[in-house]
């Protein structure tokens, strides 16, 4: 196995032990997700929301549990300086980027796991007409997501910048994700039109441009 | 500033101001109201080149954040946060005549059509970018995580565009202008191009008096200079240490 993935897989790893012995993370994300959604759900009264609208309470969800999730992961790094040594040990940035990444994916994937049933279940949203495509439009649009979510996560840890500040970073960005699979899914669902065209391309497009640029650029961001 | 230049900054703004009002002219007395839309149509002449420069704006803070990447010259950086500065401000005037002529044309001060909701997004891209810029401590960690901000902003800027066409629209397509139309449109670029362009040189020029004052905050500051190694070693760790302590660490 080459060193580049070995070194990968290793960070990875870590992260997930880390993640499995403390489960300081994923709970206090998924409780935040279910809540969102249930809050959502009291809001809209169950009327705006039935059915493919649930869409939206999701990414909702998604938004805002990523956002933790995000913050959370990097914020690890920081106790007793354990960045400043990784960032000694002869690992590309390149590579610690995409292994962080690869953690907040897991974790996000974990969350979602828990979440959609939970939104699917609150708004009477019948799943059963796409769920493939449902499922592949969601994953693009959350390793978009995680891609920016990942660096923006560690300029803010890195400069020790207010809390909130990650979510108003990340939530602009990130719109053309949300507006492209809820359209897409709204398309699909409610008017029975498959999925492709312009929207799925732009969350490919995403997806493949903010991981290269984020790959590139993690570097200058990183800081012990 | 010598006074040779303030004459020259000074006529220069007196010019822009005389081509605004020339400009005010065209589009009262000499272009005619559109037949559906009426007088209100004539918010276009401004909306339309301001728009355009916010984009130029825009790209300008883009090229500079890659050049100081690229460079790490600081008055990359500041070139960067004046257009994107003049950026915001712009867009805010293209919202607001896009929302002006949208309650004159269609009844309501705002509707979710691609062209409104694409410039609302860029108006908040880059909002944020300046608020994370004031939010940096440290004028290179700023200018750098500004510099990756304002790359990534750019980058998003295309996908926005994209994304928001896929909701439904009740934008014009396109308008047809008349001679007279055409030309006062093209005149009206003129004005609002100097302006934004005298408001981005404007910026960057106090941007930089105000980085050369800090600069000089610092050297006049000898007990800051002394202290700041030791401030700075005790928390400091891994290569950036080794390098700015030449291993002493």
């Amino acid at each position: 196995m080459p060193l580049v993935a070995q070194q990968f897989l290793l960070l990875v790893g870590k992260d997930l032990r880390i993640e499995a012995r403390s489960r300081q993370t994923i709970g206090l994300v998924i409780v935040l997700g279910l809540l969102i959604v249930v809050v959502l759900g009291l809001g809209l009264g169950g009327g705006a929301a039935v059915g493919f609208g649930a869409t939206v309470v999701l990414w909702v969800a998604y938004l805002f549990s990523g956002v933790l999730c995000f913050e959370k992961t990097m914020a690890v790094e920081r106790s007793e300086s354990a960045l400043a040594a990784l960032m000694l040990t002869p690992i590309s940035r390149g590579t610690l980027y995409l292994a962080k990444l690869t953690s907040n994916l897991a974790l996000m994937a974990a969350v979602a796991l828990v979440i959609t049933p939970a939104g699917v279940l609150f708004f009477s949203f019948d799943l059963s007409a796409a769920p493939f495509t449902f499922t592949a439009v969601m994953a693009l649009g959350i390793v978009g997501f995680a891609a920016i979510g990942t660096l923006f996560a560690a300029v803010v840890s890195s400069t020790r910048l207010q809390g909130g500040l990650l979510a108003m970073m990340i939530f602009p960005v990130a719109l053309p994700l949300v507006i492209a699979s809820t359209q897409l899914l709204i398309h699909q669902f409610r008017d029975g039109l498959p999925v492709g065209g312009l929207g799925l391309g732009v969350l490919v497009a995403f997806d493949a441009i903010f991981l290269t640029a984020s790959w590139l650029m993690f570097e200058w961001v990183l800081e012990p | 500033m010598s006074s040779v230049q303030g004459k020259l900054v000074r006529s220069y703004w007196i010019a822009v101001a005389l081509l605004f009002a020339a400009d005010l002219v065209l589009i009262i007395h000499y272009t005619p109201d559109e037949r559906s839309m009426g007088a209100v149509q004539k918010i276009f002449y401004l909306h339309l080149p301001v728009a355009i420069n916010t984009f130029l704006a825009c790209l300008t803070a883009f090229v500079a954040s890659i050049a100081y990447l690229w460079q790490r010259k600081g008055w990359w950086d500041e070139l960067a946060a004046a257009a994107a500065r003049v950026a915001v401000q712009l867009c805010a005037v293209v919202l607001a005549t896009g929302m002006i002529w949208g309650r004159a044309a269609w009844g309501v001060w705002w509707t979710w059509s691609p062209r409104l909701t694409f410039s609302l997004i860029l108006f908040f891209l880059y909002v944020v970018y300046l608020v994370v810029r004031s939010s940096v401590e440290g004028r290179e960690r700023r200018a750098i995580i500004g510099s990756v901000y304002a790359i990534i902003a750019f980058l998003d800027v295309p996908l926005v565009w994209l994304s928001a066409r896929l909701l439904p629209d009740i934008h014009p397509g396109s308008i047809q202008l008349e001679p007279a139309m055409k030309l006062t449109l093209m005149a009206s670029f003129v004005p609002v191009t100097l302006l934004a362009a005298g408001l981005v040189v404007t910026r960057f020029v106090l941007n930089r008096t105000s980085s050369a004052a800090a600069n000089s905050d610092q050297a006049n500051n000898p007990r800051e200079i002394r202290t700041a190694p030791f401030v700075a070693g005790a928390t400091l760790h891994g290569p950036k240490a080794i390098r700015q302590t030449g291993g002493a660490l």
